[in-house]
């Protein structure tokens, strides 16, 4: 029986898991109802201020990727419960590779302010 | 109450049908009756050929296992009262695993996974009778007596759709008996289970659907055996990166 | 004798023949939503790095009907994924000398604080448009 690496794509779905469920209602109330009619800009000072710090560059990174990985994970898994008529490694490279795209390009944007 | 209860039954013989039909049963309606004693009915005053696994009828043995309105149940924990009210009820053999013949369902596979996670006690160093007993503390006991409690019923397979999907997974049961020697302080094998909770048809096919301890006749809760596995493997996987934990599976 | 074992290969709608399956896809189903929701993050942040008449673009968009009608069905996404999940986390995280339920109840808590501060944090940074500037 051959080793899974399974564990690093479940690792990322339990931190993005957990990090949704401990504060994903606020944040999508938050960027959803509550900075749309926001003021313009104090909304944008207050994304600069917050990519300023280091560590709000971290806390931006893990609110995009956390969550990423975690709904690529049970969309992958899903897709096979249903039966999809997709190729098994397809399913996975879209899934995963999707997230780590769209995790490197967010980083390198956070990267450059 | 009504006098009689309609049972309809899957019938399946192998060699005469092409697939499980269902046969219908008027049986006397009692308050007390468990749908293995209605079995027991049909089989001894209306239809002898009838096929279908029983012994203890008090939920020990776990031989009788089988699908009630598409739920998995034991045979004699269920009772015909619960159906009063429609006046019937549907009974087929236990799903995801093949259909031998009536209610009867071929167990061999989930024998051999439970084979597959060597579940006996296993020691570093044999010690003489002279040395007396292996001794365990209430807490250490506590630690892994729940996960003892199975009877090898198979509900848990038949509520599991990964492996109703794919029968390579080692499935609840097998996952749950790994743990409990893992977690029993009188065994060391924990190192040699690794490989069968590593494997994607381990720990890693469950996706915490979770009906499987819903359906556990003993309260032995598989879902949350299986899953700490998956912490145990996970743990297991970052030591095997740094080299910390190599088995044989491993390069 | 010969042996024919009948074996019924598991159909794709195998989950709407039982309240548990539907239940667990409608668990799963959260991801949906919530993958679009993180998309949109990822927008947001994009815009953010084009300048502030692009990020004020974005904010714009937002308002549209279609996407308060998405963040709603998406807030009550999260929250039935949070549920769920810390329904499921005592199971995992099984700490001797701490019940469960204690576990839960933990969590819990910690989640209604956490979603609290989040939307304090929003409303501290920024004043709604319209309001005392």
């Amino acid at each position: 029986m051959k080793r899974s690496n399974e564990p690093i794509a479940w690792g990322l779905f339990g931190a993005g898991g957990m990090l949704l469920a401990l504060i994903g209602p606020g944040l999508v109330l938050a960027t959803g109802f509550l900075l749309p009619f926001a003021e313009p800009a104090a909304a944008f000072h207050a994304v600069d201020a917050l990519v300023a710090h280091p560590l709000g560059k971290v806390l931006l990174l893990a609110f995009i990727a956390l969550p990423l990985y975690h709904t690529v994970h049970r969309l992958h898994h899903g897709l096979q419960e249903l039966h999809a008529p997709l190729p098994h490694g397809l399913v996975a490279l879209v899934c995963y590779g999707s997230a780590t795209v769209l995790t490197i390009a967010s980083a390198s944007w956070l990267l450059v302010r | 109450m009504s006098d009689s209860i309609a049972i309809h039954v899957n019938r399946y013989r192998p060699g005469v049908d092409e697939a499980p039909t269902e046969q219908r049963y008027d049986v006397p309606m009692d308050g007390d009756l468990s749908v293995l004693e209605a079995l027991n009915y049909i089989k001894d005053e209306i239809d002898p050929t009838l096929a279908y696994r029983w012994s203890c009828r008090m939920a020990i043995c776990g031989s009788c296992g089988v699908m009630v309105d598409g739920e998995p149940r034991l045979g004699c924990k269920t009772f015909l009262r619960e159906f009063a009210d429609r006046g019937e009820l549907h009974v087929r053999a236990l799903d995801n695993f093949p259909v031998e013949r009536d209610l009867i369902a071929d167990l061999e596979g989930f024998m051999d996974h439970l084979a597959a996670v060597k579940p006996w006690m296993m020691h570093d160093s044999e010690r003489a009778p002279a040395e007396g007993e292996y001794r365990q503390t209430p807490a250490e006991l506590e630690r892994f007596q729940q996960f003892s409690q199975c009877i090898n019923c198979g509900l848990c397979y038949a509520a599991c759709p990964q492996f109703g999907r794919d029968d390579s997974f080692l499935g609840p049961a097998a996952l749950t008996l790994a743990l409990r020697y893992n977690l029993d302080s009188r065994d060391d094998g924990s190192a040699g289970r690794m490989a069968a909770l590593n494997a994607d048809e381990g720990v890693w096919r469950c996706t915490f659907v979770g009906y499987c301890s819903e359906v556990c006749p003993k309260d032995v809760d598989p879902a949350q055996a299986v899953n700490r596995g998956k912490v145990a493997s996970t743990i297991n996987y970052g030591l095997n990166l740094l080299r910390l934990a190599r088995g044989k599976h491993d390069a | 004798m010969t042996r024919k074992p009948y074996r019924a290969p598991q159909r794709w709608n195998w989950w709407l023949k039982n309240p548990a399956y539907r239940r667990y896809l409608l668990r799963e189903a959260t991801a949906l939503p919530l993958f679009v929701y993180a998309l949109v993050l990822v927008s947001g942040l994009y815009r953010y790095t084009q300048g502030q008449l692009a990020f004020t673009r974005w904010l714009e968009a937002l308002q549209a009907p279609g996407w308060l009608v998405f963040h709603a069905v998406a807030v009550a996404a999260c929250v039935l994924h949070a549920v769920t999940w810390i329904e499921l986390v005592p199971k995992l995280l099984v700490v001797p000398g701490i019940s469960g339920r204690s576990i839960k109840r933990g969590h819990q808590v910690a989640a209604l604080i956490g979603s609290a501060l989040v939307d304090a944090a929003a409303l501290a940074s920024w004043p709604l448009a319209g309001g005392a500037s």
